[in-house]
């Protein structure tokens, strides 16, 4: 509705289209504005209902013991208390990983990232402007390998990672993360390359830059939206991952927090209730506040990222 | 004209009769990452899925198909395959279909739309764990809210994860509130892209809202509705986390899955990786007949 509105008025009021000028009428004919407001509060609300079940985790996590397994559930948390959250970060009980997980999955995640920025954006650069042999086989097993489910290559990389000796190290869980999302960024930074006018790198090869130069001085700079999208794509997959992390790793200290929480669940009573809200809690401030601050750039990866969930 | 041929110029290298080795340079870190820790894995799996590896076991052997042929005899299996296949087909129409409705309506005239996309976007941000516990914590039939609440209006389900019959939909629902972020945001750049003008032309013909979303956004939106399928019967094939953290598998093997049996058949209980390779060969040919099968089906061109 809104969209219409624009664009009829971008016409302009002396050259309207008879077309554009009855559909114009159809849509004045219309309560607009109260439908507008009627469908966003019908939203809202449903927003809310569909954020409920999170909602819970935190009041839960903010509450003592004793009010967390009452029943009727209370959705105010009355007695406010950080116990569950010092005891998740700070004790020395068997809930205590939790802050060395985040540590962890923090090591994990940007490593992750690092390798995958570096690693695919050099590859992408020749791929999108140079020619050579070999270049469509490359880029073809690349693309293919997105459609090899994760799970087909679990006990393999298992037995290499072991032989390696990188089991239960940041290494083992770096490389294998950023192997996953390589494929995908690769073919991410190449269309985004494809994109880029070519008359800034003829202007330097001119000026006799060569293609190391071109590559960090004019199509690195030039890409930060494909990057950050990528960054934030890579950093989601490595701190959300499990079921790697799950095999790879069996020292306590090296698990990171999915792993660690999903290890909590196993000590499931009504005391742990609070400490796993909290852990779950913690989990997800990282991505929801690169969230709040991207929440465009993430969309937009989201939607130009595809093959992966 | 122009600056097409200086395009042109600019990407082809001079003929000089040698081969330049500068984008092979660019191009080794990603290949040897990609070779060693995908390349070599998959490969490597195709063949300990013929021999009889086990962990610790250094010396196997080439045992033919014979991996094969058990999975066909194990039951735990057999019943792991068809749990997959139900939650996939269980999950396929919610699942299609929820994002669908909310892309829709956050298309039309609304206020906040980044904000309310963002809403419905943030459990797709969560990791599967943290997602399982949130239901997990919310399905719980003593003090969970939704139990609660569903006793109070007059439904008293017996709690979803503590039976057999119903534990699946509990990880469809589950899946449901995981996923439907991600998708409801595919389906609103493929609704951006429909032209408008069909819809006003729709209507200047009088047809009804219901009548313009079945003749242009369902037919225009098809090659959507293809990635999103795609997408999702790969992904739901792999289902694992949601059933580890919520129901190990239970109750009485009625969420076992296939992910999950692959897993405790090579890290918990039997270490056996021919026969775990197995079974991931095995899903990975399903995967790949349902894949090309929706390609088949659902191919065409979208023309406006």
């Amino acid at each position: 509705m809104q969209n219409t509105d624009r664009v009829i008025s971008s016409a302009g009021p002396t050259a309207r289209p008879p077309v554009r000028a009855a559909a114009d009428l159809l849509s004045r004919a219309r309560p607009t504005q109260v439908r507008l407001w009627i469908m966003t509060a019908v939203m809202a609300a449903a927003a809310v209902v569909w954020l409920l079940p999170f909602i819970w985790v935190v009041v839960t996590s903010l509450k003592p013991t004793p009010d967390i397994i009452r029943v009727p559930p209370e959705w105010i948390p009355w007695h406010l208390t950080g116990e569950h959250y010092n005891e998740v970060l700070f004790s020395s009980s068997r809930t205590a990983r939790i802050g060395r997980a985040f540590l962890n999955s923090t090591i994990i995640s940007l490593g992750s990232v690092a390798l995958v920025l570096v690693t695919s954006a050099m590859a992408a650069y020749p791929l999108a402007r140079m020619r050579f042999p070999g270049r469509n086989l490359i880029f073809a097993t690349l693309v293919g390998s997105l459609m090899v489910p994760n799970v087909v290559t679990l006990v393999p990389q298992y037995i290499l990672i072991q032989q390696l000796g990188w089991l239960s190290t940041f290494q083992g869980l770096i490389v294998p993360e950023a192997g996953v999302v390589l494929a995908f960024g690769i073919f991410l930074l190449r269309q985004f390359f494809l994109n880029i006018p070519t008359e800034l790198e003829d202007a330097a090869r001119i000026d006799g830059a060569n293609a190391w130069q071109i590559f960090v001085r004019i199509i690195l700079p030039l890409s930060h939206p494909a990057l950050g999208a990528l960054a934030i794509f890579a950093f989601r997959s490595a701190w959300n991952d499990f079921l790697w992390p799950l095999i790879a790793v069996n020292k306590p200290d090296m698990f990171p927090l999915p792993v660690a929480l999903a290890l909590l669940r196993g000590a499931y009573s009504s005391e742990s209730y609070g400490p796993i809200m909290a852990g779950a809690a913690l989990s997800a401030v990282p991505l929801f506040v690169v969230f709040l601050v991207a929440n465009r750039r993430i969309v937009e990866g989201m939607q130009l990222s595809g093959l992966k969930g | 004209m122009g600056r097409a041929v200086t395009v042109f110029a600019g990407r082809r290298r001079p003929p000089r009769g040698r081969i330049s080795l500068t984008p092979y340079l660019f191009l080794l870190p990603a290949c040897l990452l990609f070779l060693v820790f995908r390349v070599y894995p998959l490969i490597n799996g195709l063949w300990l899925s013929f021999t009889n590896a086990r962990l610790g076991r250094a010396q196997y052997s080439f045992v033919g198909i014979s991996n094969y042929e058990k999975l066909l005899d194990d039951p735990r299996f057999l019943h792991s395959l068809v749990n997959t296949a139900y939650y996939t087909v269980a999950s396929t129409l919610p699942i299609l279909a929820l994002p669908l409705l909310l892309a829709v309506l956050l298309n039309r005239g609304i206020a906040f739309k980044a904000l309310l996309r963002g809403a419905f976007f943030f459990p797709f941000t969560l990791s599967v764990v943290t997602v399982g516990l949130t239901w997990l914590w919310l399905l719980d039939p003593v003090v969970g809210p939704f139990n609660y609440y569903m006793r109070r209006l007059g439904l008293p389900l017996p709690s979803l994860l503590a039976e057999p019959a119903t534990a699946m939909w509990g990880i469809v629902l589950t899946s449901l509130w995981w996923v439907t972020g991600y998708y409801l945001v595919i389906y609103l750049a493929g609704l951006q892209d429909i032209p408008r003008h069909l819809y006003e032309a729709a209507a200047i013909d009088g047809a009804s809202g219901w009548r313009s979303f079945w003749s242009i956004t369902v037919p225009l939106l098809r090659p959507v509705f293809l990635f999103v399928f795609v997408i999702h019967i790969i992904g739901s094939f792999q289902i694992f986390g949601q059933v580890f953290v919520m129901t190990q598998g239970g109750p009485g093997d009625g969420t076992r899955t296939v992910v999950q049996h692959l897993y405790e058949t090579a890290f918990q209980s039997l270490f056996a990786f021919g026969s775990a390779s197995a079974m991931a060969w095995v899903l990975f040919a399903v995967i790949l007949v349902f894949s090309l099968l929706q390609f088949r089906i659902l191919r065409g061109h979208a023309e406006y």
